[in-house]
């Protein structure tokens, strides 16, 4: 029966709790290095870049530029506005005076428009001069070309009106002067009824003097016209073509500025493109490091590598030696086995130069 | 530098009074489950004989013969032990006495003797038990303090503290404190779980010694007003 094994002895119990610690010990064990495995070493091999320079300071003053440029646009256009405004209000006073007055108001007249041009043009030029200096200089060559031909056109109109009045002047007082030796003549042969035929020939003459006046100075007149249209046209072309060198100039400015900006831009992008290019080749030497024993604390060897066009190692040299030969060789034994970064054809071509060239700083971090 | 953090790789560099601490806890810890183990195995068992005797002491079985069944020599344990010694008071005064208040009175003492002794069988360790939950956690405390002691006074002699140098000092000292509780906590819940159980066993061997109290109480009545006739 049951009864005869009531006693509960102590050899089991003891196996079974000796088992179950042994268990414990051998699943803590077995575990616990696995664990110690899993966390990634920190980063021991240090990359540096041999030849890429920051952009971040090109980029502001692109930026400050361009502001510049902004500003000094906006008050070039008012400026032209107002000029523009100066040159009409200008042109409608001549055209009255042109229609009032004689050469004497010409003259000052195309002095007063020659002073606005020039003032115009001075301040173009100024302008000019601020921004593009070769777009001015050409414009404002242009400008002194136009204005000598100018000048030298008007002072050709002058002189060959003065002639034309000078002749008129003589002829018609050539004529009275005949005219009035005939009538002497024609006085001292008839006397009788030579005044009603002289007044009849006087008033006749005279009439035909007030017509020859009358034709003249509608022909002044017509002169006079043309020049002021001929006048206010060079005026025009000559602001235009300010305006134009003005535009030429911001532009070039603008483009500039434009591509500068698109620089930065690109610099930013391979910048960041090239971070994570070093973060990859570090990674991939940082496995296939393996460290060799007894290495001296503060050990730290720098191992220049050189890559070709697609990422395969040219050459990895020693740049900077920890002083322990070994460790060197492991160092370059773990860029020869990390090698090639095929990643470094995955950064814009511009870049790739930049980056066939690295240094590697290998330290083994304080491991005790 | 990565197994010098492992469990067995701590305990093997941590200082004498840590390893000894240590020891005594593994010790604790391990003789604690073999009482676990015995306790549960003899709970489980008592409580299958229990079980198994009311259900042939309630058969109708002649209580002369039940007590006849086992040899006199044979130990008995639990209700079992209880009814014997008790019928065998019972026999033995019967011859002596008249007396039905000696009979029951000596009987009732004698089957009190066999309950506690039952009590002192069924609760054998169970006082190790409680003394290993409630002490193992202050043994390792006093081991992870004695470490981070030992651990602050290396590092008063480095030159710099970094968290490299501290750390393992600080898990072998720590260690011992898992391992009280390791000890601790397991010994805890199967104090409570243990002791509950042999409540209930001696409760129910009591229950019983007092129903066969009443059986013999009622059977010397009869006799009595038998001989009073």
């Amino acid at each position: 029966m049951a009864r005869q094994d009531r006693r509960v002895g102590y050899g089991l119990p003891l196996l079974l709790a000796i088992g179950l610690h042994l268990a414990i010990l051998v699943a803590s064990v077995l575990r616990f290095p696995d664990e110690e495995v899993a966390p990634p070493s920190t980063s021991i091999v240090q990359a540096t870049l041999v030849s890429t320079e920051t952009t971040t300071d090109q980029a502001q003053r692109a930026e400050e530029a361009r502001a510049r440029a902004d500003a000094r646009q906006a008050e070039e256009e008012e400026e032209a506005a107002r000029a523009e405004q100066e040159a009409a209000r200008q042109a409608e006073e001549v055209e009255e005076e042109a229609a009032r007055q004689a050469e004497a108001e010409a003259e000052a007249q195309r002095q007063a428009e020659a002073e606005a041009r020039e003032a115009a043009r001075r301040e173009a030029e100024e302008e000019a001069a601020r921004r593009a200096a070769k777009a001015e200089e050409q414009a404002r060559e242009r400008e002194a070309q136009a204005e000598r031909r100018r000048q030298a056109e008007a002072e050709a109109e002058r002189i060959r009106q003065a002639e034309a009045e000078a002749e008129r002047k003589r002829e018609a007082e050539a004529e009275a002067e005949r005219q009035r030796q005939a009538e002497a003549e024609a006085e001292r042969q008839r006397q009788a009824d030579a005044e009603a035929e002289r007044k009849r020939e006087a008033e006749r003459k005279r009439e035909a003097e007030a017509e020859a006046e009358r034709k003249r100075q509608a022909e002044a007149e017509a002169e006079r016209k043309r020049q002021a249209e001929a006048e206010a046209e060079r005026k025009r072309q000559a602001e235009e073509a300010a305006r134009r060198a003005a535009e030429a100039a911001s532009q070039g400015l603008d483009r500039a500025i434009e591509g500068e900006s698109d620089n930065v831009a690109n610099a930013r992008q391979a910048t960041e493109a090239a971070n994570s290019f070093i973060t990859l080749v570090r990674r991939a030497v940082e496995q296939a490091w393996v460290i060799p024993p007894n290495v001296p604390a503060g050990a730290a060897a720098q191992v220049t590598v050189r890559l070709g066009p697609s990422g395969e190692l040219f050459a990895a040299s020693i740049g900077q030696s920890s002083g322990d030969g070994a460790f060197d060789r492991s160092a370059i034994q773990a860029v020869e086995a990390a090698a090639p970064f095929a990643e470094l054809r995955q950064l814009p071509t511009a870049v790739q130069r930049d980056y066939r060239q690295f240094n590697l700083r290998f330290r083994p971090g304080d491991i005790r | 530098m990565n197994d010098s953090l492992s469990i067995p790789h701590l305990i093997m560099n941590a200082s004498g009074v840590v390893q000894a601490v240590m020891l005594i806890l593994m010790i604790g810890s391990l003789l604690s489950w073999v009482v676990i183990f015995q306790r549960t195995f003899v709970m489980r068992r008592a409580r299958k004989a229990h079980r198994r005797f009311e259900d042939r002491f309630w058969s109708g079985v002649d209580l002369n013969e039940l007590y006849r069944e086992t040899p006199a020599e044979q130990e008995t344990q639990g209700a079992e032990h209880v009814f014997r010694s008790g019928f065998r008071e019972f026999n033995r005064l019967m011859a002596k006495t008249r007396s039905p208040q000696a009979i029951l009175e000596g009987v009732q003492r004698s089957m009190r003797v066999a309950w506690s002794r039952e009590e002192d069988r069924l609760n054998l360790h169970l006082v190790f038990l409680a003394t290993v939950a409630s002490a193992s956690p202050y043994i390792g405390l006093f081991g992870t303090v004695w470490g981070i002691m030992g651990s602050f006074q290396s590092l008063s002699l480095a030159q710099q503290a970094t968290l490299a140098t501290v750390a393992p000092w600080i898990a072998e000292a720590l260690i011992a404190t898992a391992m009280g509780l390791f000890a601790a906590i397991p010994a805890v819940i199967f104090y409570n779980r243990l002791s509950a159980e042999s409540g209930r066993l001696l409760g129910k061997y009591e229950d019983f010694a007092e129903e066969f109290h009443s059986i013999l109480h009622r059977n010397l009545q009869g006799r009595t007003d038998a001989g009073a006739d």
